[in-house]
């Protein structure tokens, strides 16, 4: 269509070159007409001019010169040829048929030159061109020459038609030869414009008919902003799903930080009861490698039936399971700890959405053991607080029963009874205090002291009892003691369950010595026994709250109530010191603390 | 007639003490052992007529000494008192499994002790 049309265009700009040329070739060719016609008539003037007036007449001799002139006519365009006097009138003519000689005056400067001049036609004749000029003979100017010319025709000659016809012949033929290059030089843009128009058919609908070069151009162009705009529209798509995904991404991954640094381990199982997310805490948890758990159903990794269970009645999507429930367990692949599983479904707007359910595995193993401690130590203190009731409640019924002669059993009686209430006195107490340290009630008014008096005074309490078993005591006092920080009430109750363990773990004769020395920064208070001493295993568990040394084939009587290095421990420690053992069975013990010396310039009260 | 005799088992020598003296008073044989492994030896000497022994102790414990001289002595018929708190309800349960076994309630009566013997020697 487009190709068509540039045809056409051509061959209407080969005929508009083809006008242009003939028209140029004829007015050419009337300029050299005109010319001619010039130089033949100024020449016929001139040389009719030269003859004498009895020459050229008609009633001249041989019919004149100027009927000859006429007899040789070239090519029909002489309209006549005449004489007249200066007045224009006509002393001898010869015209051509149905022409006149114009009876015009000659100009005055005709009797001095050869002229020119135009004559209009009569009457719609054509034009003439009129040569005039004096006759050379005796007329004095009195006659004149006139030869009149017809202006020529714009006819093209006959002769010519055939040359502009093979003129324009060969130009139009040019025609094909053009539209064939172009069709060949425009074949590719035509390709072009029409998969263009293909590809932009949305934006080109009113543009079917476009076919020419511009048309392709302006499809081009058309298409390029359809295009471009279309590429914009979709960068901007992109960077809005871009941005999108980066703000999905960020949340996702902030979801997930989150979810990681929950401290329970959280596991996710699809409607399908495939686990869909598991956190890192799972696998330390359960003791199952996360790989083993990801994608895969529970029972392939489960090895607790409990939990098993558990899950399983949520997998069934029954009515009863729209509720957390909670197990506690203590898993198969782990030793030793005790979790917390509580399961959940994983729904949204009222349970209109599940998404599965989410297993919350929490480390309950503190708790637990915590809860087995209270429950331990409930039962301890029950049964240490029970023992001395029934030795006394025995005692009591022998004392009630005892013959009035038998003093050897009422005074041990007696003497049981006492030791008994004692025991109980400071287990009491002990557990008082150890209760107070526990719940952080119990703080410490630290005041700059010496150690001499307080040391004294244990040594005295622990006299007596230490000469009930036949014991020695000894106080070994540097002559002076650096002074230290201490709430002097605490440390009492520290230093008397030392001596108290001192004394009952002795053996009959041995001694008890209490010490004070001070060393660089310290000064370490040590209380030594000859006792049974502590295995080896034992002495790191010594200060544990309860513990206490087997007293297989030991022979003293009574145990203790593991309170008493646990609270002298603690005291210590509250005192920023430590208390250090040493300890070899057989042999005996030594218990050392050591305390920083506490220089005058700290400002605090020497008591 | 001739004297019973009655194995003591506790780690506690006070209880051990009264309970002998108690015991002796009333015409009884009496031997103390401190735990289980010790109550076993002297089991080998001579096989009580009745066996009290408490729960806790330091060695071979109550519960684990009582089924085990009832396997070891399957066709000799003795009592088994267990000493036991009337609070430990828990640690009835294993005793109760045991033929001729009864529990002794602390805090113990010395007295309730050698009548309750009495009422079982009479029958």
């Amino acid at each position: 269509m487009k190709l068509n049309r540039i045809g056409i265009t051509l061959i209407a700009s080969a005929l508009a070159v083809i006008a242009l040329v003939v028209t140029l070739l004829v007015v050419r060719q009337q300029e050299s007409r005109t010319n001619e016609m010039r130089a033949k008539g100024v020449g016929l003037a001139r040389s009719l001019g030269t003859l004498p007036v009895a020459l050229l007449g008609a009633n001249a001799p041989g019919a004149g010169m100027l009927n000859a002139l006429f007899a040789y006519q070239d090519n029909g365009d002489l309209a006549y040829a005449a004489i007249t006097d200066a007045k224009g009138r006509t002393l001898a003519d010869v015209a051509g048929r149905g022409t006149f000689v114009p009876a015009a005056a000659l100009p005055a400067d005709a009797a001095a030159t050869f002229g020119q001049r135009t004559l209009p036609g009569k009457d719609g004749a054509r034009g003439l061109v009129e040569f005039y000029g004096p006759l050379a003979d005796r007329s004095q100017g009195q006659a004149f020459v006139r030869i009149g010319l017809y202006q020529p025709g714009y006819a093209v000659l006959a002769r010519d038609v055939s040359f502009l016809a093979l003129l324009a012949l060969m130009m139009f033929l040019l025609v094909p030869l053009i539209y064939i290059v172009i069709k060949r030089e425009m074949a590719p843009l035509d390709a072009l414009g029409r998969q263009l128009r293909q590809l932009g058919e949305v934006g080109m609908a009113q543009r079917q008919s476009a076919h020419d070069v511009r048309e392709l151009a302006g499809s081009l162009q058309a298409y390029l902003e359809f295009a471009s705009g279309r590429i914009a529209q979709l960068e901007h798509g992109s960077l809005n799903a871009t941005a999108d995904n980066h703000v999905l991404q960020y949340g996702s991954k902030k979801l997930t930080a989150a979810l990681q640094s929950l401290p329970d381990g959280l596991l996710m199982l699809a409607p399908g009861g495939l686990v869909t997310f598991a956190s890192d805490k799972v696998e330390p948890l359960l003791g199952i490698g996360l790989d083993a758990i990801l994608e895969q159903p529970v029972d392939a990794w489960c090895r607790d039936p409990a939990l098993r269970t558990l899950i399983a009645r949520y997998a069934g999507g029954q009515r009863d399971t729209l509720h957390a429930h909670s197990i506690d367990f203590t898993p198969a692949n782990v030793e030793g700890k005790y979790l917390s599983a509580t399961v959940q479904p994983l729904a949204a707007a009222q349970g209109a959405m599940a998404f599965g359910t989410l297993v919350v595995l929490r480390d309950v193993t503190r708790e637990q053991l915590a809860r087995q401690a209270g429950n331990d130590f409930v039962a301890h203190v029950s049964h240490e607080l029970k023992s001395p009731l029934n030795v006394i409640g025995m005692y009591a019924e022998t004392l009630a029963d005892a013959d009035a002669g038998d003093e050897t059993l009422r005074v041990e009686s007696l003497n049981v009874i006492q030791d008994e209430i004692e025991r109980m006195n400071a287990l009491v107490g002990n557990l008082l205090n150890v209760s107070k340290l526990e719940t952080g009630s119990m703080s410490p008014e630290r005041n700059r002291v010496r150690l001499d008096d307080l040391l004294r005074d244990a040594y005295d309490h622990a006299l007596p009892r230490a000469e009930g078993k036949q014991l020695r005591v000894e106080l070994d006092l540097p002559r002076e003691l650096e002074a230290v920080a201490i709430d002097k009430d605490l440390f009492r109750i520290a230093l008397n369950n030392l001596l108290t363990n001192a004394i009952k773990y002795n053996r009959p004769g041995g001694t008890v010595t209490l010490s004070a020395r001070n060393e660089d920064h310290e000064i370490v208070i040590g209380v030594r026994d000859t006792g049974i001493g502590i295995a080896a295993a034992d002495q790191e568990r010594v200060f544990d709250k309860f513990y206490r040394v087997s007293e297989q084939g030991a022979k003293v009587a009574r145990g203790g109530h593991g309170l008493g290095l646990y609270l002298a421990a603690q005291i210590v420690e509250l005192h920023h010191g430590r208390i250090v053992l040493e300890s070899e069975p057989g042999i005996g013990s030594t218990f050392s603390i050591h305390l920083k010396i506490v220089p005058a310039a700290t400002g605090v009260v020497t008591l | 007639m001739t004297q019973r005799y009655i194995l003591l088992v506790d780690d506690e020598p006070h209880v051990t003490r009264v309970l002998r003296l108690a015991l002796e008073k009333a015409g009884y044989a009496v031997t103390v052992a401190h735990d289980g492994h010790a109550a076993l030896a002297c089991m080998t000497q001579q096989l009580p007529d009745v066996l009290i022994s408490d729960i806790q102790m330091d060695g071979m414990d109550g519960r684990t000494l009582c089924p085990l001289a009832r396997k070891t002595y399957p066709e000799h018929d003795f009592l088994i008192l267990v000493m036991t708190s009337m609070t430990a309800l828990e640690e009835r349960s294993w005793a109760r499994a045991l033929p001729n076994t009864e529990f002794l309630e602390k805090p113990l009566s010395p007295r309730q002790l050698v009548a309750r013997l009495a009422k079982h020697f009479a029958a």
